[in-house]
Order: structure tokens, then C-alpha cells, then sequence
């Protein structure tokens, strides 16, 4: 409250009033409160993001209600016609799924490595970096394989009996799986940055105070990491909402997602107004969650 | 500065311009011979489809016109009408030529995507008869055939369409291309309608017939290499792919097989992109691509059948005999109408996606 106060002081109004004249003089000369100037050096990352990101994004907001005629026709389609609802449907179906798949796989792994320390802690890190390094392009192709009719999964289960194997690759299982894996080290970073800024002593103390480990996890360790419990998980199912490449490639043709249909769109129909306006669906859906997300937690923590 | 640069050269061993250097250099070196660069005055681009496509095309076609004009080309993959169409809108052109198929050429010439050829420029590029469709110059004519793993059918696979949908008979994973104008005549015959009655096509009963062999679908292909790998991993037990691709996977040993039988014959065409600033070299590129040795040259390496007769001139009698419009392979075959298919092609081809992603 105490440091509020005196950052309001600083650049508020009032607070030049409050200084000597020789403060109002410098103000003079300078168009912005001088608390402002540093952000001066944000200007070229501002004229940047307004020239190539911000413009064609207005201009796919436009597009979703001009093209082909204005109105909001596209809007209409794209949130009543069956098909897209199906699709919309599906796509925070698997969403949901691959959460909490990297959630169940990612939180004991990040849990581990936050309490062992030392060289076997930076071993893993180092290991879940490398996999967030590699391509997710390459990693979709080696799943194309690994699931894949003579892959290692579909040969072990044809000598085990199972014959002929079942077909994996091109099902909404096989995406998953795949999407699971490009998304996994996202919610470990996310929820390892939490855990290990957890005092250990606080675990402690709870077992000297009589807790069972089970007990002690569950009612001290368990909501100390909360925070990165919900910044990785936002961060995972945002991602795997808009995400295109693997879906596409090794997801079933009955179970489409929305990034796929959007670039069927625009490549085979040319609907480039139905395309903007299941674009703008979509950034309106991860601004929600981010604005939900930033109610409850403050954006500021998202990155750990 | 210089400590700036030295940090740099800390972290890697090459400097950040030695390294640019080397990538321009490799990326030069990857993209072949025919782009020669800081150079010619004047550049052509080109819209291929990649791969060994491109190859064939950088071995035969690019030199007769580098030979023609002095002019370098270069590339930009895959073969999009979305593009075609956004550049138009932009005013900005990735590329100035393009090659379509039949399906295509139509909508795009009718949207008015395309530079119209006038008696004028035909008079220029010394065309055969017949050569212009929809304002494209026909290049070369492909195939979708039946193709199967001769391990999954040891007694012999599905030899036409009806065989292909019957998955009691021939039990196993199938592919087609994800198409419509492609698939649906195919659909029609598969449900018996005879080859020279597809047109005008009966919409409802091909989605009756689709309905039929739909589970048995796998995965409907996009890419042309996709549908290679589909069944060269056994993937799909038989599949309706381009005789080209086909051919090539045969080639390599792959144990398949290829049924000419009802194979639906497509055609691609050069077209100019409308409004494109460098349309003299294109129509100058057309000429070339189309010529007769350049263009037996590219189908002999792609696999495809030359449209201008002439280009057979420059071809064995063997490998004319491979061709999707030699012959023997002609009078087992359907032309697709494009023109005239009796449906809104468009219309379809939505109801088609939203079809088999229901």
C-alpha cells in the first residue's frame, strides 16, 4: 500500500504541484511526465507490432464483416451452422483433453525435479528444454511414425495377438497424444517456475506440526503451487485451441479442428470472410481466457 | 561495437555475416542451377508444386526459357488459387505464372483471377489447336487411378471403381483425394453409371454413393507425396492417387499395383496471374514451357502425357505408351467436364468438407 502511494506521488499531477518549481520547468520541456520517458524506448517495438500485427489483424476483423457483403452474416453461420459448431465443439474438447494430460504427466515430473536439485535436476531440465526446442513439425512426423500401421506401438500389439493392430494414426487418439507431447514442456516450465520458488521448510514444518507427507502435500505444497497449476494450463489450452500443423496432419478427417478449418477455408473456398471470422471467434475465446485469467491472478504472473 | 562483435564471435564460431553468407550461399546451392543470382535484369516467378515436380520442371522447362530470354525464374510452392486470388487483392505478386487444374482453371477464370489470352498473344505463342482452355494453355494430362498393395490383394486388388467402393469383397483401409470434383464423378461410377453418362452429375446419388465407402476412408489426401507414403507404409490397402505419383512409387519398388481401368484424366494448363506487372515474360515463360522438347522433357521425368502433340515427337514409342492419353490407356478412360458438370462445383465442394467432417 505504502510503495503505492509513493509511485502515484511520483507521477500523478498533484505530485508535480507538490515539487519545486525547478520540476515544473523540466516538465515544461518535456511532452511526457518524465515517470514515462523509459517507456520512449518501447516506440520501436510499438511501431513494429502496429505496422505488422495490429494492421492485419484489423484487417481480418474487417474482412469477417465485409467479405463477401457487409454485415454479420459470417458471424451468424459460424456460430449456428451444425458443422462449425461441431468443430468448435471438438477443438475445446481436445483442448481440454490435452490439458489435462500435460497436467497429469507435467506437474509430478516438474514436482520431482523442483525437489531433487542439484545435477539431475538441470539433467531433466535440460531434457524437457531439448524437446521444446525440437521442431513440432519434426515431432508431429516422428509420431506419424511411431503411430503409424508398421510403427513400434501397432508391430508390438500384432506380436502380442492383436492382429491385424488397430489403426492409431489419423484418429483424434493420435493427435492428442501428439499434441500432449508438443505441449508438455510448456506446462513443466510453467508449473517448475512456481514450485521452486517454494520454501521447503514450509513442507517441513507442516511434518513437524504433525502432517502426514500425504497431508502436507495436499494442504500446504498442493496450493503454494496452485498459481502454476492455472498459468500452465491457460498457456497449454490456448496454445492447443489455435494450434494447426498436427491436427491436421495426424488427426482424424471426421474430427476437425478450428485452425484447420479455417485454412480449408481460405485455401480451397476463398472465403476469406467465413476464414477472419472463425479467426476473430478464436482470438476473442483466448482473450477471454486471458481476461478471466488476469481477474483471478494477474497476467503479470502467467510467465511464472 | 567491436566488444559487441566480440561477444558474438564468443557464442558462435563464425560471425552473424559469415554465417548469413553461408545460408544465402547453401540456400542458393539448394535451389539449383537455373537461379543464377544478382545477375539477369529481369526475374520471373513462378508458382510450382515442389518436390520432384519442381525438379522435373528446373531440368526442362526453366532453361528453355532462361535459353529464350536471358531472364532467371524463380520459385514459390505449393500450386495455391488462395494466393492466386489474395494478390490480386493486394496488388503484391508472390508470383506471375501458375499452373491449374480443370476444376480450378474454371473458377478462376470466372472470377477473374486470371490474364485473359487475346487472338493477339495466342498469335504470339504459336499454339496448337485446342491448346487454350478457360484462358490456360494445356501443358500436361494426369490421371487418378486405382492403386493397391499387391501383399494386401495377392489374388488381385479392386479393378474398377465398384470394386474399389465393395470393402466386403476387398476388405482394407482405402484413400481418395480430399477433391470433390475429383471424387465425385468416381463415386458416380462406382455406383454404376456408365463412363460416358457422369455428365451432368446426379449430386445426390455420388453423396449416396460416398456415404457407402466413407468408413472405409482412412484419411482423404491433400498432397500428392502424402498419398505416396500412404501406401508405400501400407497405410491404406488401396488407394485412388495420380498415376504420376503411382508410377514413381512403382518405380522405386514398392509392391503395387496400377489399374488404368476407369482412370479419370485431368489436364493442367499455365495461366497468368491477372494484373502481374511481368505478364510479357510470362506469356514469354508459356511459350517455352509449352514448347515441344522442353515439354517431353518434363513429362518424361514427371511421368506425364505432353498436350501438345507435338512433344511426341521427342518421346519413344515406349514411353508415349506409359502416358495417361496414350492409346491403350485412353480407351479405358473418362475426361473429367469441368465446364459442364451439372453441379456448382463450389456448392459442392463445401458440402464435400462439411460432409466428411460430420
Amino acid at each position: 500500500m505504502g510503495r503505492e502511494m509513493l509511485g502515484a506521488g511520483h507521477t500523478s499531477p498533484l505530485g508535480g504541484e507538490v515539487g519545486a518549481g525547478a520540476r515544473g520547468r523540466r516538465r515544461a520541456r518535456s511532452p511526457l511526465p518524465h515517470g514515462y520517458r523509459p517507456f520512449l524506448l518501447l516506440a520501436p517495438l510499438l511501431v513494429f507490432l502496429a505496422a505488422f500485427y495490429l494492421a492485419p489483424l484489423g484487417q481480418v476483423a474487417l474482412m469477417s464483416v465485409t467479405d463477401p457483403k457487409p454485415g454479420l452474416a459470417n458471424f451468424i453461420r459460424v456460430l449456428t451452422d451444425p458443422f462449425y459448431r461441431a468443430v468448435i465443439l471438438n477443438t475445446f474438447g481436445t483442448a481440454l483433453l490435452v490439458t489435462a494430460l500435460c497436467l497429469a504427466l507435467g506437474y509430478p515430473l516438474a514436482y520431482l525435479i523442483a525437489r531433487i536439485g542439484g545435477f539431475a535436476a538441470t539433467a531433466l531440465l535440460t531434457l524437457v528444454a531439448m524437446s521444446f526446442w525440437t521442431s513440432f513439425l519434426v515431432r508431429t512426423y516422428a509420431w506419424m511414425i511411431i503411430l503409424g500401421n508398421r510403427g513400434p506401438i501397432a508391430q508390438s500389439l500384432d506380436a502380442l495377438g492383436w492382429s491385424p493392430p488397430p489403426l492409431l494414426l489419423f484418429t483424434r487418439l493420435a493427435s492428442t497424444i501428439a499434441l500432449a507431447n508438443i505441449l508438455l514442456p510448456i506446462m513443466v516450465m510453467a508449473v517448475y517456475a512456481v514450485m521452486r520458488k517454494i520454501d521447503p521448510a514450509l513442507t517441513r514444518a507442516a511434518s513437524g506440526l504433525g502432517a502426514s507427507p500425504a497431508a502436507a502435500f495436499r494442504f500446504v505444497y498442493l496450493p503454494l503451487s496452485a498459481p502454476g497449476i492455472v498459468s500452465g494450463s491457460t498457456i497449454v489450452f490456448i496454445l492447443c485451441v489455435g494450434f494447426y500443423v498436427t491436427p491436421v496432419l495426424i488427426g482424424s478427417p471426421r474430427e476437425q479442428m478450428i485452425a484447420g478449418v479455417i485454412g480449408t477455408n481460405i485455401d480451397e473456398f476463398l472465403a476469406f470472410g467465413e476464414a477472419s471470422a472463425m479467426a476473430v471467434v478464436l482470438l476473442l475465446v483466448t482473450g477471454a481466457i486471458l481476461a478471466a485469467y488476469h481477474r483471478f491472478l494477474g497476467l503479470e504472473r502467467l510467465w511464472g | 561495437m567491436s566488444d559487441h562483435h566480440s561477444t558474438e564471435k564468443g557464442l558462435f564460431p563464425v560471425s552473424r555475416r559469415g554465417l548469413l553468407r553461408a545460408g544465402l550461399g547453401a540456400s542458393a546451392f539448394l535451389a539449383g542451377p537455373f537461379i543464377r543470382r544478382a545477375r539477369a535484369a529481369e526475374t520471373l516467378y513462378v508458382n510450382t508444386w515442389g518436390g520432384p515436380w519442381e525438379v522435373a520442371a528446373a531440368k526442362s522447362l526453366f532453361p528453355a526459357f532462361t535459353k529464350a530470354t536471358g531472364a532467371e525464374i524463380r520459385t514459390v510452392s505449393p500450386v495455391s488459387v488462395a494466393k492466386l486470388a489474395a494478390q490480386i487483392r493486394t496488388g503484391a505478386y508472390e508470383f506471375d505464372v501458375t499452373t491449374l487444374g480443370a476444376g480450378d482453371i474454371v473458377r478462376a477464370n470466372e472470377t477473374g483471377l486470371i490474364e485473359e489470352i487475346t487472338p493477339a498473344i495466342s498469335q504470339k505463342l504459336g499454339l496448337w489447336p485446342d491448346a487454350v482452355f478457360q484462358n490456360g494453355v494445356a501443358s500436361h494430362a494426369f490421371s487418378t487411378i486405382i492403386a493397391f498393395r499387391k501383399d494386401k490383394y495377392p489374388n488381385g486388388g479392386p479393378q474398377n471403381w465398384a470394386e474399389f467402393w465393395d470393402t466386403q469383397k476387398f476388405a482394407g483401409p482405402r484413400s481418395l483425394q480430399r477433391y470433390a470434383s475429383r471424387v465425385l464423378p468416381l463415386a458416380l461410377a462406382a455406383d454404376g453409371v456408365p463412363l460416358d453418362r457422369l455428365y451432368p452429375m446426379d449430386e445426390e446419388r455420388a453423396f449416396k454413393s460416398l456415404e457407402r465407402i466413407k468408413p472405409s476412408i482412412r484419411i482423404w489426401w491433400t498432397q500428392g507425396p502424402q498419398s505416396q507414403q500412404l501406401l508405400r507404409d501400407a497405410e491404406v490397402s488401396a488407394i485412388g492417387m495420380w498415376h504420376s505419383q503411382a508410377t514413381a512409387l512403382a518405380d522405386q519398388g514398392a509392391p503395387i499395383e496400377m489399374v488404368w481401368n476407369q482412370a479419370e484424366i485431368d489436364r493442367a494448363y499455365w495461366v497468368v496471374a491477372k494484373g502481374t506487372p511481368r505478364a510479357e515474360l510470362a506469356w514469354q515463360y508459356i511459350k517455352a514451357a509449352t514448347s515441344p522438347e522442353a515439354l517431353a522433357g518434363f513429362c518424361k521425368s514427371a511421368n506425364y502425357g505432353p498436350l501438345n502433340p507435338k512433344a511426341f515427337d521427342y518421346l519413344t514409342p515406349q514411353e508415349a505408351a506409359k502416358t495417361p492419353t496414350s492409346p491403350e490407356h485412353r480407351k479405358l478412360a473418362f475426361d473429367q467436364d469441368t465446364l459442364h458438370p451439372g453441379v456448382d462445383l463450389e456448392q459442392v465442394s463445401r458440402r464435400f468438407d462439411q460432409w466428411l467432417g460430420a
